[in-house]
């Protein structure tokens, strides 16, 4: 019985701290979704279990429910009628974490795909904030958030453990440099960059940050790591929990200005960046002097300034790159780890979809830390194991030490050929510190954004596929009729046209004709992409045209209304078979 | 709790195959967590660092610093990984029966 009474104490708790959560964007985010669906097959939680429960809008609903009850006007006097409801007992809590801890990685792709721009990472952040007061969570979320509080960082690491580890990385760097002075800085002030890490770094995976340091010292840099408030890592940002939020924040910033550092720099490390970047100013209420960087962005200035200098022979495999959701979703981040990796390795395959609709490596949201959903993630992994395997690369590199672990378990578990490296590491192998001893003999082939020119007389399908294309990072170029095309084509020669076939004027295979019969444009891969309408007699046969003019068959033919992910697929080999050709 | 089982040893072992009950560590054990890791066989060097790590661990309660066990038992960082492919805390660390490390690993 005093179970139960604690049971129901616990869930009118956990309803009370709701109506304390309110501000402008969750307010949007709760009251605007209007169940359309769009978000449905964007998670990949739904993707690979076909899960009707793990639709976003469906888990979403199960925090929304308790907006519906308390702020939906008419949610307060019939909440049945709008889907409002209470947490009522402990069945109740532990559903709630099951969903907002278990199934949803708050890695926001369903919030690209929302027309009405719900984000839904923040109502399952809500939900994980009124859990969490009560002490329900996952334990490794839990033992974090502990090993944060109590020692600054999220493993525990005493201040002793952590200037040992730099002392013993200062020897290794010397050696690997063979230069005595080199050495990771410690409490220096004035320094040009305050470098805050992941403790993944000083526990257990030390090769970033000495990757780091190599990439710093190659460029002549003025910086220093800190002996206090060294952790860029936040367990605030997964836990729900603003005030362990602030508390890691002001760790952080406090170094900088105890240091009087002109800037923060924070290691490869996405949830790190986000949570420093652009939520500790907030969870803190802190006015910062001094801008905050990601490493990422700190590197392509190197290079773009010829501070360092790199050589992609060094590292002579084929690289591809997962976008981690902190830097691309949510930091606008998607160019810079592109441009290092193009200077640094002798070829680099993109991962498709790429950029801010990448999938998740499943492994975040803290939920690297939370054994009980282990399961799950693997299981709902299978969508990445699909879509790196399909980029046949051998490394796979990124920019976040979550997302290594993540993708190095699930390469694991689905037996992929393929390892995981961080940005910088891959940076710091391709340096060439000394010109005397390495020479460039080879330059990686330039793999420019492709461009496609699209032939269409309707307006609405130009735009469409045009974003469509520069969203998975092509340049586009749309030509509403012959004239306009062939124009186009005496100024620049595209790596790929799509062409409808059905125009006024001169149509498309008459242009087909004529690019197919022209020794300039001929080599140019062509798509058909034609509305089909059997009503119409006057309609051209492609086929018997193409048969009758001895031409060759196009290089893909879709029918609209275009399948989105099958045009992408054609539109990727027709391309990217040339670029292999290449090496 | 899943079950594993593996020849003629039985333990249980939590969602990522780390052990629950570290204490039920013995060598016939050790090889078989090192068959999840993609490693066939338990060398001497493998070995004196599964034996550093349960040293440690019954002292401290918790796993080494990198650097201690690089120190301590003598091999490099890349070794370590050579003979771990998953590294020392998702490898070593498992084969050796401790708990899984904490945070984002």
């Amino acid at each position: 019985m005093n179970e139960i009474n604690q049971n129901s104490t616990r869930a009118h708790k956990a309803n009370e701290a709701f109506k304390t959560r309110m501000n402008r964007q969750a307010i949007l985010s709760f009251g605007v979704c209007v169940h359309c669906g769009m978000c449905t097959e964007s998670c990949h939680y739904y993707l690979a279990t076909k899960d009707p429960k793990m639709a976003p809008a469906y888990k979403a609903d199960r925090v929304r429910k308790l907006y519906k009850k308390y702020f939906d006007w008419t949610g307060k006097l019939l909440p049945k009628w709008v889907g409002g409801g209470e947490l009522e007992n402990e069945e109740d809590l532990k559903e709630l974490m099951d969903i907002t801890f278990g199934s949803c990685t708050m890695c926001r792709r369903c919030s690209f795909n929302c027309p009405m721009g719900v984000d839904k990472a923040l109502l399952m952040r809500t939900g994980r904030s009124i859990l969490y007061e009560q002490g329900i969570a996952p334990q490794g979320v839990i033992d974090v958030a502990k090993d944060q509080w109590e020692t600054g960082n999220q493993m525990g690491v005493s201040e002793e453990e952590y200037l040992e580890t730099i002392e013993w990385l200062n020897e290794e760097l010397q050696m690997e440099l063979d230069d005595p002075i080199a050495e990771i800085p410690m409490d220096k002030p004035n320094c040009n960059i305050v470098y805050a890490v992941n403790p993944r770094e000083i526990k257990y995976a030390p090769q970033s940050l000495l990757a780091a340091a190599k990439i710093f010292y190659a460029a002549g840099e003025s910086w220093t790591m800190s002996s206090k408030g060294w952790d860029n890592t936040n367990f605030g940002l997964f836990s729900g929990d603003n005030k362990l939020g602030a508390h890691m924040g002001n760790l952080v910033f406090d170094s900088v200005e105890r240091l009087n550092g002109k800037m923060l720099v924070t290691s490869e490390c996405g949830h790190g960046y986000r949570a420093t970047a652009w939520e500790s100013p907030n969870w803190t209420g802190r006015d910062l002097k001094f801008p905050i960087f990601n490493f990422l962005e700190i590197m392509v200035d190197y290079v773009k300034s010829g501070r360092i200098k790199l050589d992609p022979s060094l590292n002579p495999f084929k690289v591809t790159y997962h976008d981690p959701c902190n830097l691309g979703r949510s930091g606008g981040i998607t160019e810079e780890p592109r441009y290092l990796l193009k200077q640094s390795v002798s070829m680099f395959q993109e991962m498709y979809p790429n950029r801010a609709d990448n999938y998740c490596c499943t492994g975040g949201g803290g939920a690297m830390s939370m054994s009980e959903y282990s399961k799950r993630r693997l299981e709902t992994a299978v969508v990445k194991a699909n879509q790196l395997k399909e980029t046949e690369a051998n490394i796979v590199a990124t920019a976040c030490h979550n997302c290594v672990d993540g993708l190095t378990d699930l390469i694991k578990h689905y037996k992929l050929k393929m390892k995981v490296k961080l940005v910088g590491e891959l940076v710091a192998d391709a340096l060439i510190i000394d010109k005397k001893f390495i020479t460039p003999t080879f330059k990686a082939p330039e793999i420019e954004e492709k461009l496609i020119l699209m032939v269409d007389d309707e307006v609405d399908i130009l735009t469409y596929l045009s974003t469509l294309f520069n969203d998975n990072g092509f340049n586009t170029y749309t030509a509403t009729n012959y004239e306009n095309a062939m124009e186009f084509l005496t100024t620049q020669k595209p790596d790929l046209i799509t062409l409808d076939l059905a125009m006024p004027g001169k149509n498309g295979l008459s242009i087909y004709k004529e690019l197919k019969t022209n020794e300039e444009y001929k080599d140019i891969p062509v798509i058909f992409v034609t509305g089909v309408n059997p009503d119409n007699p006057g309609q051209l046969d492609h086929r018997k045209f193409i048969y009758e003019h001895s031409l060759p068959k196009p290089e893909g033919y879709i029918e609209k209304p275009v399948e989105k992910e099958l045009l992408l697929k054609i539109v990727r080999k027709c391309v990217e078979v040339k670029v292999d050709n290449l090496n | 709790m899943p079950l594993f089982e593996w020849e003629e040893v039985k333990i249980m072992v939590d969602e990522d195959g780390f052990m629950e009950n570290p204490e039920e560590w013995n060598e016939r054990v050790a090889l078989a967590l090192a068959s999840t890791e993609d490693i066939s066989e338990l060398t001497e060097d493998h070995w004196k660092i599964i034996n550093y790590l349960r040293d440690y661990f019954k002292q401290y309660g918790i796993a080494p610093m990198i650097r201690k066990l690089c120190k301590e038992t003598g091999y490099s960082l890349k070794q370590i990984y050579e003979l771990f492919p998953s590294g020392p805390a998702k490898g070593a660390c498992k084969v050796a029966g401790l708990a899984k490390p904490t945070g984002c690993v």
